[in-house]
């Protein structure tokens, strides 16, 4: 749209066309004061807080021109009434007038009415310090009241709108700012307003009450002290708080967060603006899902085994343990005996070094960052080398953008995906869902496809072969990748009639959709747990598919994986594998995956931050068998008790580094606190252990008569002072993360590196999201550097066994069981385990929700209570992938589970 | 002298012209039969606009004019009909449906073929349960006539008319909370731009006429253009009803041709005859509770559009509300605050707060405990809130003090004067009953 030039008080500004009053005063660095104006929402002029005077140049009726004075200039027809600046949308010769005196008495006016209403408790309000209600009325309103303090309206308060957020109604201004969060970006209709006139208020309209993931945000937008949440109400005054940058390792968004602490504890979480990831917002798990920092339970000392118990060590004898036993079974049965596994929530630093440590010291590629259950992902070779490409950024995409969201449901995988992709098409994007069932996302979709259950590897080698058909035998040839000649044989093999009908979608939608992908400018793939958890296939088949239509190395285009750990991306370029060592490099003699160690007989096992024991009876087993286990967390988890060593480590409060999120985005994370009793960094632990381990090999090989014995004293490649001489050391070995270091990271934060960085408290009123820590850097994927190749040969698909019936679906929930809630406010969020069964199963087996009902697979059985969902198809069964209690672990056989389902009668 | 010939309460003394084979015998209907058979829908528009038929809501704007702003080519379109009629004062709109039911409907329809809107509501206020009643039975019995429904008169013109009852908000009177009530949200105001006409009801055009004026539309339809100007003035054509109310002796609906006097109104026996107990006229609020109010000095004005309007109110609704000496003005003004109090949507700041201010003052100063500085903070309260509201309510809810300040000060001060022990003390508000 063109531009419209205006003049704001006198100074002349050029604004886009469409901006409002408001926005376009602020351009011309002008305030106009705002209470029910958001940016990020549509204006609803009800505060009436930016009343300004407004005039259009004169125009003539007759001539339709341009009336003009004496001196040449246009005659400018002011409005009789003021407007709202919010609602009113510039144009061209405007003029506006933001301090004349009839504005100023209605500004003052305005909070001089809203103050009548409020009970002036600023003392003892959550808000104060980071308040509009107070900053606007100490620039805007009137000195003192006239009202009669005895006729204020008082209202039973605190009113709990959920179990996380509490509403006090004498403070609340009734702007619906938190209303309109739900209803416009969220998606979470949940919040509504009762009665009226004074008597106006917020009220919850769901069951469970104010059921959003997103609640939290309405409190940083709230412009008074009306919303709080239950994590932080009275717990501190804002100014005591020291604002500490951190990024949320708790899903593959890698929110931008700061933690605000006073002293040493943790007192809130709260976002840090990055428009290129979260802009504003974080989801609830990130706001609330942090007190595991301070829980009682975390490790505080070392503890070694002595018979059936494990007693405190000091660290110098623990890692000394350690050593000697690694390297004596490094030395009897070298690196092969032993397996290393790394939680994909450690910083890249730490993930490095003991990668490092297992390849360069123990001579081992058992290697891997999950816990290996039978139906968890696969390592997504040739999507994680792809990606998207750099300079992606969801905010700024819109009309002239295409995303297909393959088998993901966003919000419970990675919350702030659904608020960025709903935006998408919101700004006039084409946003096209493919699942099995319904998703939250699916309702803001502009196309919405569901293919059958079991179908994923139908449907998207349907697409990929709808691709095929469009783009032709010519481009597809034209493509330097290898296994191209496998992929174009098996789609020269397949018809799309068939793949169509065997993923239950018509040809029409298969091809509009695929054209629709073409034809997009920036083109995006997104996919989730489920098409994951399908199988290799699947992944194979979409970045081919990304390639073939010349989406890949593209900026705003290309593949992004709802990876299931906040480091997963870092992870996979890491080397936390058993099939490439950092940066893709494939070996030839790949060692083994999480899943074959538990059944390879190894002699000791390493690991760091996961809990396979947990669920999973053939790690436990494995385990339990293995000679020597160490395993460095930061709890007592059913794993480390299985350990022989147990080594405290520090959470991501107390740790400095830097994390990989699922669009390739490198952010670094500041150390907000010392740490926790004798807690180390898990990459210092690991480097100690390295050097003590190379330095019993190093003896022993001097003692053979191969390296002399300078060697001992320093281990080479082992001096690291600072996660920062890690990430140097990524930065120079690993292709890709070349030049991201500390250094140019925080440089991208510097102002006016980036365009839409504010921190304003008019604008977006008193709450802090200022980001002076970088927004990150995204390095190039493999096809955007020159000499990469990607196979992109097709996997075959994994063919059903047994005569089961019924797709088991393993759902990963946002409010999961894991370790990481412990002692927050969502541990009563999460569910117990359960089943869900379509109400057409439900009705043919005579479920009821509370019954019990088995499920029983090749490998095994459990038993859960049932629910029965809605919009479920038949023939698929839910169970939450990550809540404890579901057994699912030991029932899966692989991708795509059958099960038979049957219910329990009790006598 | 009274009408011989009544538009809006047509054939007026034919007994049982409710009924839809009275109304029939009277000539009922056969202005649609007109309309959707030898007219097209552009003849339609042009006769209203020549007849110079105004809103008969309150803002008095040209209907014709009005159904010119649609905006073209863009369908569905929609017809409301407005009976909230909520306004105190006001309270022709359901006399016109309880009297004849049928002359509303055949005005609705003709004025939704016009429009070209295959589906029009009336939107009732929710206490006209018995109005609306007789308004269902008699659009299910223009259905079983086929004047309603599909393919009327074999035009192919389809036509769905649904009577809708709202729950009880002055607000839903304004026409974009209407349209948000109706379509199951809370009733309160939208922002405009964009207009009704161009994205109303459910996002798409839509008209929003006033009862009376769309029962206006079957006689000019049936009897002409020239026979409707016949009445009234030459801006304001035809015949307003009246709803008399307040100290005459008879108190009703009357109507009238425009420009009729206001003294007229009140005492010819035929309308209000006198006042009551023959005390003087003190206050006359000539449109509803929103008007500003006039004194007996305005007793010879006509009742058209622009003489109120010159003298410094509105005709509004055309409910004159005649009150006598012994009502007290900053009573008055409260009592009818407290109306716009109890009935501010609240979604803007100075309308939901400063009426309530405005209440709480004036019921302190009633009370007995006014202040010196009391007249001053209203006059502060009015003015911070006049202009500033987010739609008329608020801007209503102005007139009542203003007027009160500004025709009787001495009121107010008398009030402060006998202030009995001189403290400032909040009184218990009796509290809103919902």
């Amino acid at each position: 749209m063109p531009d419209v030039t205006l003049t704001v008080d006198g100074v002349t500004v050029t604004v886009p066309a469409g901006t409002n009053v408001v926005d376009a005063a602020r351009l011309a660095t002008i305030a106009v004061p705002v209470f029910c104006y958001h940016p990020r929402m549509e204006p609803v002029g009800m505060c009436r807080m930016c009343l300004v005077q407004i005039g259009t140049p004169q125009i003539d009726r007759e001539t339709r021109q341009p009336v003009f004075d004496a001196d040449g200039k246009p005659v400018i027809a002011m409005m009789p009434k003021l407007v709202t600046g919010c609602t009113t949308p510039v144009s061209a010769g405007m003029v506006v007038k933001t301090t004349t005196e009839e504005v100023q008495f209605a500004q003052k006016g305005v909070l001089e009415f809203l103050l009548t209403s409020h009970p002036l408790d600023c003392p003892v309000c959550d808000k104060g310090g980071e308040c509009p209600l107070q900053n606007l009325t100490m620039q805007w309103g009137p000195g003192k009241s006239r009202f009669d303090y005895n006729d204020k309206v008082h209202f039973a308060k605190p009113v709990p709108l959920g179990d996380l957020i509490y509403l006090d109604r004498e403070r609340c201004i009734l702007c619906a700012r938190c209303v309109r969060f739900e209803d416009e970006l969220a998606d979470d209709p949940v919040l509504g307003f009762d009665n009226r006139g004074r008597n106006w208020m917020i009220i919850s309209k769901s069951d469970p009450p104010f059921d959003s993931k997103f609640s939290g945000n309405t409190t940083d937008i709230c412009p008074v002290g009306a919303l709080t949440t239950s994590d932080f109400r009275f717990k501190a005054r804002v100014w005591e708080l020291e604002s500490k940058p951190a990024v949320c390792t708790l899903c593959s968004v890698g929110c931008n967060v700061s933690l605000d602490m006073r002293h040493d504890k943790l007192m809130r979480v709260m976002p840090r603006e990055n428009a290129a990831v979260n802009d504003i917002w974080i989801c609830d798990k990130g706001r609330f899902g942090h007190r595991f920092i301070e829980h009682g339970t975390r490790l505080e000392t070392p503890l070694v085994r002595s018979g059936d118990r494990l007693v405190e060590a000091s660290w110098g004898e623990a890692l000394q343990l350690i050593s000697e036993k690694l390297s004596a079974i490094h030395a009897a049965h070298g690196g092969a005996a032993i397996g290393g596994l790394a939680s994909p929530r450690l910083s890249n630093e730490d993930l490095y070094a003991f990668q490092k440590f297992f390849r360069e010291v123990l001579e081992s590629h058992n290697l891997d960052h999950r816990l290996g259950a039978p139906g968890e992902a696969g390592l997504d070779t040739a999507g994680a080398m792809l990606g998207v490409g750099v300079g992606t950024d969801l905010m700024q995409l819109g009309k002239g953008a295409t995303v297909l969201v393959i088998g993901a449901d966003p919000e419970e995988e990675a919350p702030l995906y659904m608020l960025r992709l709903r935006g998408i098409a919101q700004r006039g994007g084409n946003l096209i869902t493919a699942n099995l069932r319904p998703t939250k996302l699916e309702r803001s979709a502009t196309t919405r496809l569901r293919y059958t259950a079991g179908s994923e590897q139908r449907f998207t080698r349907a697409l990929l072969r709808a691709v095929y058909e469009i783009v032709g035998v010519e481009r597809a040839q034209k493509l330097r990748h290898s296994g191209m000649d496998e992929l174009r044989s098996t789609l020269n093999k397949e018809r799309l009639a068939d793949l169509a009908a065997a993923a239950g979608v018509s040809e029409e939608a298969l091809k509009a959709t695929a054209q629709a992908f073409l034809d997009a400018e920036h083109g995006i793939i997104v996919y989730g747990a489920e098409a994951q958890s399908a199988g290799e296939a699947v992944t194979q088949d979409l970045a081919a598919l990304v390639v073939l239509a010349g989406k890949a190395g593209r900026a705003n285009s290309g593949l992004i994986a709802l990876l299931p750990g906040g480091n997963s991306r870092g992870a996979l370029d890491l080397g936390l594998r058993p099939d490439a060592a950092p940066g893709y490099t494939m070996l030839k003699q790949p060692g083994l995956s999480a899943h074959a160690m538990w059944t390879s007989k190894l002699r000791a096992f390493y690991i760091a931050g996961l809990d396979p024991a947990a669920e999973l009876e053939v790690a436990r087993a494995a385990l339990e068998a293995a000679e020597f286990v160490v395993v460095q967390d930061l709890f007592l988890t059913a794993t480390a008790q299985l350990a022989d060593v147990v080594l405290p480590v520090v959470s991501v409060a107390e740790h400095e580094g830097t994390y990989t999120n699922a669009e390739r985005r490198v952010q670094r994370s500041r150390q907000a606190r010392p740490p926790l009793a004798q807690a180390r960094a898990d990459w210092q632990v690991v480097q100690q252990v390295a050097q003590l381990v190379a330095e019993r090999s190093a003896v022993r090989a001097a003692g053979n008569g191969r390296v002399g014995a300078a060697a001992v004293a320093d281990a080479p490649g082992w001096g690291y002072i600072t996660p920062s001489d890690i990430a140097a050391e990524i930065a120079e070995r690993v292709p890709g993360y070349a030049g991201i270091t500390y250094a140019a990271l925080t440089a991208t934060g510097k102002p006016g590196a980036w365009g839409r960085q504010v921190n304003e408290a008019v604008y977006y009123d008193g709450t802090n999201y200022e980001n002076t820590e970088g927004v990150g850097l995204q390095y190039p994927s493999l096809a955007e550097r020159a000499r990469g190749t990607i196979d992109l040969a097709p996997r075959a698909a994994p063919t059903p066994t047994g005569e089961r019936s019924t797709l088991l679906l393993a759902q990963p929930l946002a409010y999961d069981g894991g370790a990481l809630l412990r002692g927050s406010k969502l541990e009563a969020h999460i569910p117990s385990a359960y089943v869900a069964l379509s109400t057409t199963d439900a009705e043919k087996l005579n479920i009821h929700p509370g019954d019990r009902v088995r499920l029983v697979s090749d490998r095994g059985e459990v038993i859960l209570p049932a629910r029965v969902v809605i919009d479920l198809p038949a023939g698929v069964v839910l169970v939450p992938a990550n809540v404890p209690g579901t057994g699912l672990a030991n029932l899966q056989t692989g991708p795509q589970t059958r099960v038979n389902v049957v219910k329990i009668v009790t006598e | 002298m009274p009408l011989t010939e009544h538009i809006v309460m047509r054939e007026y003394d034919v007994p049982n012209i409710g009924l839809f084979e009275v109304y029939l015998e009277h000539g009922g209907y056969a202005a649609l039969r007109t309309a959707f058979t030898e007219k097209t829908p552009a003849d339609v528009v042009q006769m209203v606009k020549d007849a110079g038929l105004r809103g008969r809501g309150g803002a008095g704007f040209p209907t014709g004019v009005k159904w010119g702003f649609l905006p073209k080519g863009l369908y569905p379109r929609y017809l409301l009909c407005n009976c909230d009629e909520s306004e105190p004062g006001t309270f022709n709109n359901h006399q016109i449906i309880d009297h004849n039911p049928h002359q509303l409907i055949e005005g609705v329809a003709i004025s939704a073929f016009a429009i070209e809107a295959n589906t029009a509501y009336i939107y009732m206020r929710g206490e006209f349960a018995k109005s609306a009643l007789i308004l269902e039975q008699a659009i299910a019995r223009a259905y079983a006539a086929g004047f309603l429904g599909k393919n009327i008169f074999g035009t192919g013109y389809d036509l769905d008319i649904f009577v809708h009852r709202g729950a009880g908000a002055y607000i839903c009177g304004e026409e974009t909370a209407l349209m948000e009530s109706l379509e199951g949200k809370i009733g309160q105001p939208r922002n405009k731009p964009p207009f009704p006409a161009v994205a109303g009801l459910y996002g798409k055009p839509t008209i929003i006429n006033n009862v009376e004026t769309l029962a206006n539309v079957p006689p000019i339809i049936a009897k002409g253009v020239e026979w409707y100007r016949s009445f009234g003035t030459a801006k304001s054509p035809g015949t307003k009803c009246f709803s008399l109310s307040g100290h005459v002796n008879r108190p009703g609906n009357y109507e009238l041709p425009f420009g009729t006097s206001l003294r007229e109104l009140i005492e010819s026996p035929h309308y209000g005859s006198g006042m009551k107990g023959g005390r003087p006229v003190k206050i006359i609020i000539p449109g509803g509770a929103s008007a500003p109010w006039l004194t007996a000095e305005h007793l010879d004005l006509p009742l058209d559009y622009e003489s109120i309007a010159a003298a410094g109110s509105m005709l509004g609704s055309g409910a004159v509300i005649i009150l006598n000496d012994t009502v007290s003005a900053p009573h008055l003004a409260y009592k009818m605050d407290e109306f716009f109090k109890h009935e501010s949507c609240g979604k803007c700041t100075p309308c939901r707060e400063g009426t309530h201010w405005l209440v709480k003052t004036l019921h302190r100063m009633n009370a007995g405990h006014a202040e010196a500085d009391d007249i001053p903070t209203l006059h502060g309260i009015y003015k911070q809130m006049a202009g500033n509201c987010f739609c008329l309510l608020g801007e209503s809810a102005v007139m009542p003090i203003k007027s009160a300040l500004r025709l009787f000060p001495e009121e107010f001060e008398a009030l402060v004067q006998t202030n009995g022990n001189g403290a400032k003390h909040a009184i218990p508000l009796m509290m809103a009953k919902h």
